[in-house]
């Protein structure tokens, strides 16, 4: 009797749903946030959430190469890369707020807003017939990629910007495991491995530009113009 | 095997440059492994001329006509450039340009990072093209932005950090809108192939079954990657990083950038672009390639005619042919795709040597803006000024070079396939550039000057230079039968014929 509601292909999803929600909820919370550390958290959390998605997803489509994805997730997005980064903000001394360009309740409105347009572009890809658990994760995945957009532009901090790119791709991440339960393997491996490589590079060159200008604001970067 | 090799010899080089101990050793390595490079990309030349396609690994690697032209001119750019950068970077050394600290430790340090990533840099681009697997295709892409990022900061002032955020920043927020292409187009083929194999997102396996595909996935897909690889072709409004990164970088990097990097990129786009024309028709890609390539060429022409410094002026230029070489795909058929190859064989040569010219012209002079210079490099460097103005007039499109051949072509298809207005605006655009760059670059080398010192020889980097011009001249006239059919054969995939 027990081990009934774990075989349930409805109580899978619902599971996955719910996890996805928490996953764009964490995503407005970065958008209103404003210490730097709290971001590098959130954005663990986050990762996390979506390791877990896809170990669920794999576990009732019986679908083994996604947990593999799972782990190398929680590996580079949950582990390297925020120690990465808190390593980074020790090291750079940073105890400034984060200042957005928009202010926050309009931010979190705007980022409201971009979570419908995610479910108009996600209605475009529902099949009700389709088997197996993960489909309503598509609209979530779109409105990441779009809110993460939305926050490269609303942020001044480089490091900040840094991790709106990495939160858009977690956003893909979710695409490919709710759309077509992840891609092959190797294709995981690449991107991952570029993910992480992205962030080693992006960290030096976040460090360099804090060195040079004594700040991180990238708006200060305006010397080439024409 | 061969492909194996191909990429192999990249990594391997780059491997023994980074624990060379001497400079010179650096050099030789880099030279070696660049040549061993452009030997092997001649035998596949050679291979798929014979063979028709070469594959490997169950197809995981692929390479076919286009493939093989794209490695070609990245292989020669590639060994060019490692010829010149030998004197340009021994130059700045002298000069005190990578910093003049007295035990040279430091000087060692950023020649290993030039001598190391430049090997990867070009690694990543052969990957690209080799790459059967359209997710394994972008992340070489992915790899040519990590890897070209410190080449872009390599002087370390705080312009090339600002030139490198910008590359970088721009550059992952396209690449991620190229994923999301990639996936999409994924999505849009599972349903035909097993989605769990890897086979599903092999291309030679789309492209065969592309009328099944789905429609509207395919439609988005085609918009994603249109933005995605879009902005590493510095495709307008998506250019703006490409003036700073190509000022910023150091001048063989900035060439295998503005030439290699940008045929990888089309090729990238290429790919999908057949995917798209055999799922849903010619039209839909073919509209919004010319809108794209359209805006490229219009951006780039007030630019160019108010601009201050040459390698920014080079960028722009670069940003012109982008919009050109979208508009041949864009009208597509087997004159367009023919018109588009020839153009992007011709391109990668005459831009290339428009790079290493402004270098040899930018280290004599230490300056890069044409109001310093005032016309007269002809007599302080008269080998670098006359060929500097013969690929000035080259890539201007002036009769006889070859790029005016090209471009006709690309022209007449136009008009041929009912595309009246682009082959307007195509002329109007490329008479603003032509006035422009003839204006300031002429001036700057022919015009009344100071009296500047005569510059000292240097061997290693004329060589390249006269390399360089005899084969941009002699392709004006007479293009090799061998290379002409590997041209023609990459248009026909292009064309799906």
């Amino acid at each position: 009797m027990l081990m009934m509601p774990v075989l349930d292909l409805q109580f899978g999803e619902r599971i996955v749903t719910l996890m996805a929600a928490l996953v764009l909820v964490l995503q407005i919370a970065m958008v209103s946030q404003r210490w730097i550390v709290l971001h590098i958290r959130i954005f663990a959390v986050q990762s996390l959430l979506l390791a877990m998605i896809a170990a669920t997803i794999a576990w009732y489509n019986h679908a083994p190469h996604i947990y593999i994805a799972a782990v190398l997730t929680l590996v580079v997005k949950v582990i390297l890369v925020p120690i990465l980064f808190e390593r980074l903000v020790t090291r750079m001394e940073i105890h400034e707020e984060i200042e957005p360009i928009v202010n926050v309740p309009l931010s979190v409105l705007i980022a409201g807003g971009l979570t419908l347009v995610g479910y108009v572009v996600a209605e475009s890809f529902y099949r009700p017939d389709a088997p197996g658990v993960g489909h309503n994760a598509l609209a979530v995945a779109i409105s990441l990629f779009l809110i993460g957009f939305f926050t490269m532009i609303n942020r001044r901090k480089a490091l900040t910007q840094v991790l709106a790119l990495l939160s858009l791709e977690n956003g893909l991440f979710l695409a490919a495991i709710s759309l077509t339960y992840g891609m092959p393997l190797i294709v995981e491996l690449g991107i991952l491995f570029d993910v992480l490589v992205a962030a080693m590079v992006l960290g030096i060159l976040v460090y360099r530009i804090r060195e040079s200008f004594e700040s991180m604001d990238v708006s200060r970067l305006r010397r080439l113009r024409g | 095997m061969l492909l194996i090799l191909l990429l192999l010899i990249p990594v391997a080089t780059a491997a023994a440059s980074y624990f060379a101990r001497r400079r010179t050793v650096m050099e030789a390595v880099n030279l070696a492994g660049f040549g061993a490079i452009f030997f092997a990309s001649v035998v596949l030349g050679a291979r798929v001329l014979a063979d028709g396609t070469v594959s490997l690994a169950n197809g995981f690697f692929y390479a076919d006509a286009l493939s093989a032209l794209v490695i070609l001119l990245t292989a020669s750019v590639a060994l060019i450039c490692a010829s010149y950068s030998i004197g340009y970077l021994r130059d700045d050394q002298q000069s005190g340009e990578l910093g003049d600290d007295a035990s040279g430790k430091e000087q060692l340090a950023q020649l290993r990072m030039y001598y190391t990533l430049t090997p990867l840099f070009v690694f990543s681009m052969l990957f690209m093209a080799v790459a059967n697997n359209l997710g394994v295709m972008w992340a070489a892409m992915e790899a040519t932005t990590l890897a070209s990022i410190f080449l872009v900061t390599f002087y370390g002032k705080i312009t090339s950090l600002e030139a490198a955020w910008k590359y970088a920043m721009i550059g992952g927020v396209g690449l991620s809108m190229a994923l999301f292409g990639t996936l999409v187009a994924y999505y849009a083929g599972h349903n035909l192939t097993g989605s769990a194999a890897l086979s599903g997102l092999n291309w030679s396996v789309l492209a065969q079954h592309s009328a099944e595909l789905d429609k509207t996935s395919m439609r988005l897909a085609f918009v994603l990657i249109l933005m995605g690889y879009g902005t590493k072709a510095g495709l307008a409004p998506m250019h703006t990083w490409k003036p700073d990164a190509y000022s910023e970088a150091p001048v063989p990097s900035a060439a295998l950038l503005s030439t290699s990097t940008l045929n990888c990129a089309f090729y990238g786009l290429i790919r999908f672009y057949i995917l798209t024309s055999g799922c849903l028709g010619a039209e839909y890609p073919s509209h919004l390639l010319l809108l794209f390539g359209l805006l490229s060429m219009g951006v780039a022409v007030p630019f160019v005619l108010v601009q201050k410094n040459f390698r920014r002026l080079l960028a722009y230029s670069t940003i012109d042919h982008a919009g050109i070489m979208a508009i041949a795909l864009g009208i597509g058929g087997a004159l367009g795709s023919l018109g588009l190859m020839l153009h992007m064989t011709f391109h990668t040569i005459a831009k290339a040597l428009l790079f290493l010219c402004a270098g040899n012209v930018y280290q004599h002079f230490k300056t890069d803006q044409f109001s310093k210079i005032k016309g007269s490099v002809i007599k302080a460097m008269p080998l670098t000024g006359v060929v500097f103005f013969v690929a000035m007039l080259a890539i201007i499109g002036m009769p006889p070079f070859s790029l005016f051949q090209s471009e006709f072509l690309i022209l007449r298809a136009a008009f041929d396939g009912g595309h009246t207005l682009t082959g307007v605006l195509f002329v109007v655009f490329s008479a603003g550039v032509f006035a422009g760059v003839l204006l300031l670059v002429g001036g700057m080398i022919l015009g009344p000057g100071g009296d500047e010192p005569v510059a000292a020889r240097r061997p290693w980097r004329n060589g390249s230079l006269l390399a360089l011009a005899s084969t941009l001249v002699i392709i004006g006239f007479w293009v090799p039968a061998p290379l002409f059919e590997l041209i023609s054969r990459a248009a026909r995939v292009v064309s799906g014929q």
